[in-house]
């Protein structure tokens, strides 16, 4: 524990002054309780590395001066083993991949491009485009409905998407589908009497795109109207009483104060919503709409190419997706605005200043060269 | 001030009359009568809780009032008188009474995506439809008169708590505003930073705008405000001059506030 006053002084190497404490300990304790009445006589005998000099005299020797050694990186060899493991499995997957004949790459190639199929992928896009935008649309009406102070707008929202959102989709397309089976006729009129304004046959008024249009963006609106109620709740109360006291009007209010900064919570699940949609169209395939799956479906069951069609479709998603996650990176950088001090650089910044920062290295290694 | 009380010789007049709010069953304001002359800087004291932030809150109709009027230059807020009978405004004309009451709050409470200038033109742009460019000018003009020329174009989280406020004052004065109501506006800055925002606040006081200050800084009070009103369990307990209050308090919950918040050193 205590190092007693009487210990005897021993050089201590430049800048270890501290090791000489435990060092010291051992010998200087061993002979019975004499250590410790002796740290009782002196209640401020405390530890003190080098005692008997003035304090921390061991460490004023001039400091080595290191100013011109080289810095030797650490090593780190658990890291390569992992890189050359990881970097293996990769090459295998990759090999397989394009070695393997039965992937039929030129299948895939032959129809990745096809008319059919991309005629197909643009029905799929315009699916998403469309119930994505309706789908948000309404479901920002929902979530102003379901935190608006009249008990019947929050209910009938709360109500619509316990609905929307307890169904399967599936379900709901085939219901707006065959509505023609419950409603032979939609008409539009003042009820109970009977002045009508327009009337039509139900199944002339829902076709297939009709019904994948209305089922998409049902469901998607319940989900959306949720996410945005949470980014809503998300801003600050402050920011609506500063922005009353201002008097800005509501509209103002919700779309330039509260929205905005809403958009910051709003944005990450409001793609994975997106990009589940785009994938989520496909299961407008049991109303033979012929979007991409849809197609690719029609066409393996024509040519029995099944595993490199369904591999068609998947790359286009892919291609989707990626296109997407892109548009989500520099949306959220847009909206971070004043939330981040500084906003972080783009990839293509990043890239840039990486490339900027080799070429400097390397014209300095080739005058250290010459 | 001389120009302004020629032209518009009530500008900034303030009547609470006998009003009363609870917060369900706690009874946050109970019955306070109170007016504030055009151009006057009156500071409101008291412990928290007592009922100043609520007060000030139901000048601009933030807070509604559950009995009694508070009126402005005459014209009543949140209502009109008509046959005998007190009608509720609708939400747009009690939008336009609060153009011009600027607010500045304890927590700045500044739009954080947007720059300083954004802040600043927000309201008198989109509240008062007025000319773009004009109001660019005077928020120019107001963020130097606020010490702030150099950082327009940074926004909020970009500047220290003292900034901000100053921002939040600026924001408040591009309305034009008769009154300017001050809730607590240094209790969330750092100790070197209040002076920089009360200087502004002392200047404002001196252009013959109409202020009402809550606040706990004693020094200031007794410095700007010509009249000090002292608060505690939702009614005024009493009122008087700076020299009034702090020198000779008539009431024991007075002396026994103020005994609390002054510090030894500071001799009256």
């Amino acid at each position: 524990m205590a190092t007693t006053p009487n210990t005897e002084v021993r050089p201590a190497p430049p800048g270890a002054g501290s090791s000489t404490g435990p060092a010291g300990t051992p010998s200087a304790a061993t002979p019975g309780g004499l250590a410790d009445s002796a740290a009782q006589d002196h209640p401020d005998a405390e530890p003190r590395p080098g005692d008997g000099r003035p304090p921390g005299a061991g460490a004023r020797e001039p400091a080595t001066d290191y100013s011109d050694y080289p810095v030797q990186a650490a090593r780190h060899p658990g890291r390569w083993v992992g890189t050359v493991i990881v970097g293996l499995l990769v090459a295998a997957i990759m090999w397989s991949l394009f070695t393997n004949p039965r992937w039929e790459w030129d299948v895939v190639a032959q129809w990745f491009t096809a008319e059919s199929v991309i005629r197909g992928l643009g029905e799929t896009l315009k699916l998403t485009a469309i119930a994505g935008i309706l789908g948000f649309v309404l479901g920002f009406l929902l979530a102003l409905m379901r935190l608006s102070s009249s008990p019947l707008l929050a209910s009938v929202s709360w109500t619509f998407s316990w609905i929307f959102r307890s169904t399967p989709l599936l379900v709901q397309l085939l219901l707006w589908y065959n509505l023609g089976y419950l409603y032979d006729k939609i008409s539009l009129g003042i009820p109970f009497t009977d002045v009508r304004f327009f009337e039509a046959s139900t199944t002339s008024l829902i076709s297939q795109f009709a019904a994948a249009i209305l089922g998409l963006t049902l469901n998607q609106a319940a989900y959306s109207a949720e996410i945005i109620r949470g980014g809503i709740l998300s801003v600050d109360q402050g920011q609506l009483e500063a922005a009353s006291a201002l008097g800005l009007p509501a509209w103002r209010r919700s779309t330039r104060i509260v929205l905005p900064q809403a958009m910051r919570s709003i944005l990450p699940t409001a793609f994975n919503e997106i990009i589940g949609l785009v994938k989520g169209t496909s299961v407008v395939y049991v109303l033979a709409y012929s979007e991409l799956f849809y197609t690719v479906q029609v066409i393996y069951n024509r040519t029995q190419q099944v595993l490199p069609l369904l591999l068609v479709a998947t790359l286009w998603y892919i291609v989707i997706t990626s296109v997407l996650s892109v548009a989500q990176y520099y949306i959220e950088r847009h909206y971070s605005k004043g939330a981040l001090r500084t906003l972080p650089l783009t990839p293509l910044q990043k890239l840039r200043r990486f490339l900027a920062v080799r070429s400097a290295n390397l014209s300095v290694t080739r005058k250290g060269d010459r | 001030m001389t120009t302004a009380s020629i032209t518009e010789p009530t500008r900034g007049l303030i009547q609470i009359r006998d009003v009363h709010k609870s917060f369900g069953a706690n009874e946050v304001l109970r019955g306070i009568t109170l007016t504030v002359e055009p151009g006057e800087v009156v500071a409101v004291l008291g412990p928290s809780g007592s009922g100043k932030s609520t007060l000030l809150r139901t000048i601009n109709h933030l807070e509604r009032v559950d009995r009694g009027t508070i009126a402005v230059d005459g014209e009543l807020i949140g209502y009109r008188p008509r046959k005998g009978r007190l009608h509720e405004l609708r939400e747009h004309e009690v939008l336009a009474q609060r153009t011009q009451i600027g607010m500045v709050f304890q927590s700045f409470n500044l739009f954080p995506h947007l720059t300083a200038l954004e802040n600043v033109t927000e309201a008198p742009i989109h509240a008062q439809r007025r000319d773009k460019a004009s109001v660019q000018d005077r928020a120019v003009e107001l963020l130097a008169r606020v010490g702030l020329a150099d950082k327009i174009h940074a926004y909020p989280r970009q500047l220290s708590g003292g900034q901000q406020q100053r921002v939040a004052i600026a924001r408040a004065l591009a309305l034009d505003p008769k009154i300017v109501l001050f809730d607590e506006p240094t209790s969330a800055l750092d100790p070197e930073l209040v002076n920089e925002v009360l200087d502004v606040i002392r200047d404002l006081a001196e252009s013959g705008t109409t202020l009402v200050i809550v606040t706990h800084e004693m020094t200031f009070a007794r410095d700007v405000a010509d009249r000090v009103v002292f608060m505690d369990q939702g009614v005024i307990v009493e009122e008087g001059t700076p020299a009034e209050i702090f020198g000779a308090p008539r009431h024991e919950r007075t002396r026994a506030f103020l005994s609390k918040v002054l510090e030894p050193a500071y001799d009256i």
